[in-house]
């Protein structure tokens, strides 16, 4: 019997890069050969870049990357920050620590359509937020369906489902992380802030950039709460590139122009992705030398 | 081992005797009433027919659209006629989903059928959809509330009332009301807390759509778009719009009479629960608001001021897909089902909605039978439909046009200034247009 470790290898990655071929490679795929064609009176047609060039002139694109930037640019630090806090205080032996932990599992369990379908409720204009606010005198706010405050919370809502998730993943680094280090840095002297600062946040480091990465992701392609609460609205401003891509394709049948919104938001993904990796994980790596 | 392709073979004979035996059309529309309609419409026509059969499929309100946008797309040959929204005609048209009737159609369509509905159905000169039926939106006024607040109704139909054709022409001519009227008698229904331990004022039915407020500027004589449909700068942001925009603004933002975002059929509902004094809505709402205990009446759709009436029109329309493997015998169910007088007789009795042939329109004006409220409702409605109907513009970027004019009227019930919420429409249809219309 003559085993060869290649075919070996083959055969069990096969299930994996299959999935990833099909789910992964093939969508992109079709996106990016797509947004190469147009329908100009019925008749579909090759135009190059034109759908890409169309779009450095599109003030609506424009308007729309900004709010996708803006967006993240302050949902992805703070779903982050406040995991790692959850996520501190979970691994703590504390009195009543199940309560608190089965309290922040619960919007794991909600499907984000009913959560959102929840929070409606919750920030309407005549809803539970405005009755409790307007009980000590303030208010009533319409927190959907005012430009200042419509962004901030989705913002609210997104990071409400997200952070327990999150959570779990650097509860998980964080008891991966030997207890001896701790204790031989508590030894030395060392206070609890320096002991997270010098020993838990470097070790934990390869998780946080997978939690990082993830979230991005995901916030970046976040669609339903704006689907289901703004629609991109007011003024514009939950218009994230996510939502102009359906509707450009979906709503106005204009498929050409939403998939070329798509390639440009992976490539940003990609950079975004990049920049991190370099970042996160050249500082063990000197360490090594 | 020998049955298996018998059988087969058996089958395959079946199921191309069928195939030719007769041929099987199918439309494809929304559920509900009109669903019901066609299906009587394609039984008179049946009758007639032995060879052809007429099949139904629908689909829900919501789904409508983007579903037929997609079968259409994919050139579904199992579709072959399609229920068609007014204002989409002319993206199907060039998209090339629809195929054009005949010139005879066309004459025969000119001859018999309201000139705004024919336009409305009509690309690139050819008439691509035949109309079913129209549509007329009017003001509804709960007396009780009015009165309460000190305010005089307006003059209008109401619950045993008798009108005549020429009490019509003097209602809509001379005793329609204006919307600074409404606006000063919602002041006085809902005081400045409107919504709260008092009825709201006044509501328009669809909030925000283009439909519903199309008058607002056209009673101003503006227009949405440019004639060639090429951009909406100095229409959608010019005096007039911007003019009508402040009402619309002043509704929610200064006087606060008017609920923001109201659901589908939220507004009736509110009517019939007595929480809203005045809507302007469509008028199958009359059966459900006569079976209510509210003492209401209808009157003309309102108007500015210094402007003309303009009311919203349009419905419904019925297209042969370009897929369709029998074209020419879907052409002809349709020229039965929106021109010949039986399949236009059956299709208005089943459905009651505002017809748009001009035999249907006499006979409501002269046939006493509509001289009795509701009925009434109908005669004052065939009234708006010859005189102050406005169509929507007819242009292939509509769904965008449609989108950018919801998001504005949305955005400045919510506090955004009215030059900024127009400007910004306009920029999102002139970029629609250019891309649409390249060649």
């Amino acid at each position: 019997m003559n085993r060869s470790p290649v075919a070996l290898l083959v055969l069990t990655l096969a299930p994996a890069l299959l999935g990833l071929a099909i789910f992964r490679a093939y969508p992109i795929g079709l996106a990016l050969y797509e947004s190469l064609y147009t329908t100009i009176a019925g008749e579909r047609t090759f135009v190059g870049l034109e759908n890409y060039v169309g779009l450095l002139t599109d003030s609506g694109f424009w308007k729309s990357l900004r709010v996708t930037l803006w967006f993240n640019l302050i949902i992805n630090p703070l779903q982050v920050a406040l995991a790692l806090a959850l996520a501190l205080m979970f691994v703590q032996k504390l009195p009543g620590m199940a309560v608190f932990r089965l309290m922040f599992l619960i919007p794991i369990g909600i499907s984000l359509p009913v959560a959102v379908i929840i929070w409606r409720i919750v920030l309407l204009p005549e809803g539970f937020l405005n009755g409790a606010l307007g009980a000590i005198g303030l208010g009533p706010y319409r927190f959907l369906t005012s430009p200042d405050f419509a962004l901030y919370s989705i913002i609210a809502i997104a990071t409400w489902k997200g952070i327990s998730y999150w959570m779990i993943f650097l509860v998980g680094g964080l008891q991966n992380i030997p207890q001896e280090i701790n204790e031989a840095a508590r030894l030395e002297g060392a206070s609890a802030w320096q002991r997270l600062w010098l020993v838990t946040l470097p070790l934990l480091r390869p998780t946080l950039l997978f939690v990082l990465v993830a979230d991005i992701t995901i916030n970046f392609l976040l669609f339903a709460p704006v689907f289901m609460l703004t629609g991109g609205g007011p003024r514009g401003s939950t218009n994230v590139l996510m939502y102009e891509a359906y509707k450009s394709g979906f709503v106005f049948g204009d498929m050409g122009r939403a998939m070329a919104i798509v390639v440009c938001l992976v490539a940003m993904l990609l950079v975004i992705v990049a920049i991190q990796f370099r970042l996160l994980s050249s500082a063990p790596a000197r360490e090594g030398k | 081992m020998t049955r298996l392709p018998l059988l087969t073979t058996a089958l395959a004979i079946g199921l191309t005797a069928t195939a030719h035996a007769e041929t099987t059309l199918t439309v494809l529309m929304i559920e509900g009433l009109d669903k019901g309609s066609m299906e009587a419409v394609a039984d008179a026509y049946m009758a007639k027919h032995a060879d052809v059969t007429v099949e139904i499929q629908s689909l829900p309100w919501n789904q409508f659209f983007q579903v037929s946008e997609m079968r259409l797309k994919s050139a579904d040959a199992a579709v072959d006629l399609i229920y068609t929204d007014a204002p989409v005609v002319a993206a199907y048209a060039a998209n090339g989903y629809i195929l054009p009737f005949d010139a005879a159609v066309a004459d025969e369509a000119k001859q018999k059928l309201v000139a705004s509905s024919v336009a409305t159905g009509t690309y690139d000169g050819k008439l691509y959809s035949l109309p079913m039926n129209s549509s007329a939106q009017v003001l509804y006024y709960n007396v009780d509330l009015l009165k309460a607040a000190g305010v005089t109704p307006p003059n209008g139909l109401t619950k045993d009332s008798v009108t005549k054709p020429d009490a019509i022409v003097k209602l809509a001519t001379e005793d329609r009301w204006t919307f600074e009227q409404v606006a000063e008698a919602a002041k006085a229904v809902s005081g400045s807390e409107g919504g709260k331990g008092k009825p709201w004022g006044f509501a328009f039915e669809q909030f925000g759509e283009l439909y519903q407020l199309q008058p607002l500027g056209g009673s101003l004589g503006g227009e949405l778009i440019s004639a060639d449909a090429m951009t909406a700068d100095g229409y959608l942001n010019g005096d007039a719009w911007t003019k009508a925009a402040g009402w619309w603004s002043d509704l929610f933002n200064k006087d606060n009479v008017s609920p923001r975002s109201l659901g589908f059929g939220e507004a009736a509902q509110m009517f019939t629960n007595g929480q809203l004094a005045m809507f302007v809505g469509g008028t199958w709402n009359v059966p459900a608001v006569a079976d209510s205990s509210i003492n209401f009446g209808i009157a003309p759709h309102p108007k500015f001021a210094e402007g003309k009436a303009s009311t919203p029109t349009g419905s419904w329309y019925l297209s042969v897909t370009k897929a369709s493997p029998d074209a020419a015998a879907a052409a002809d169910f349709a020229k039965f089902a929106a021109l010949s007088d039986e399949g236009t007789d059956v299709w208005f009795k089943t459905l009651n909605q505002l017809p748009v042939t001009n035999r249907l329109l006499d006979q409501i004006n002269s046939d006493p039978a509509y001289d009795a409220f509701p009925a009434s409702v109908m005669r004052l409605s065939a009234w708006e439909s010859r005189n102050t109907a406005a169509p929507r513009p007819v242009t292939v970027a509509f769904s965008q046009l449609q989108d950018a004019f919801r998001t504005a009227f949305t955005d400045i019930a919510n506090g955004v200034p009215v030059d900024e919420a127009l400007d910004t429409a306009v920029d999102a249809y002139d970029q629609a247009a250019k891309r649409l219309n390249r060649k």
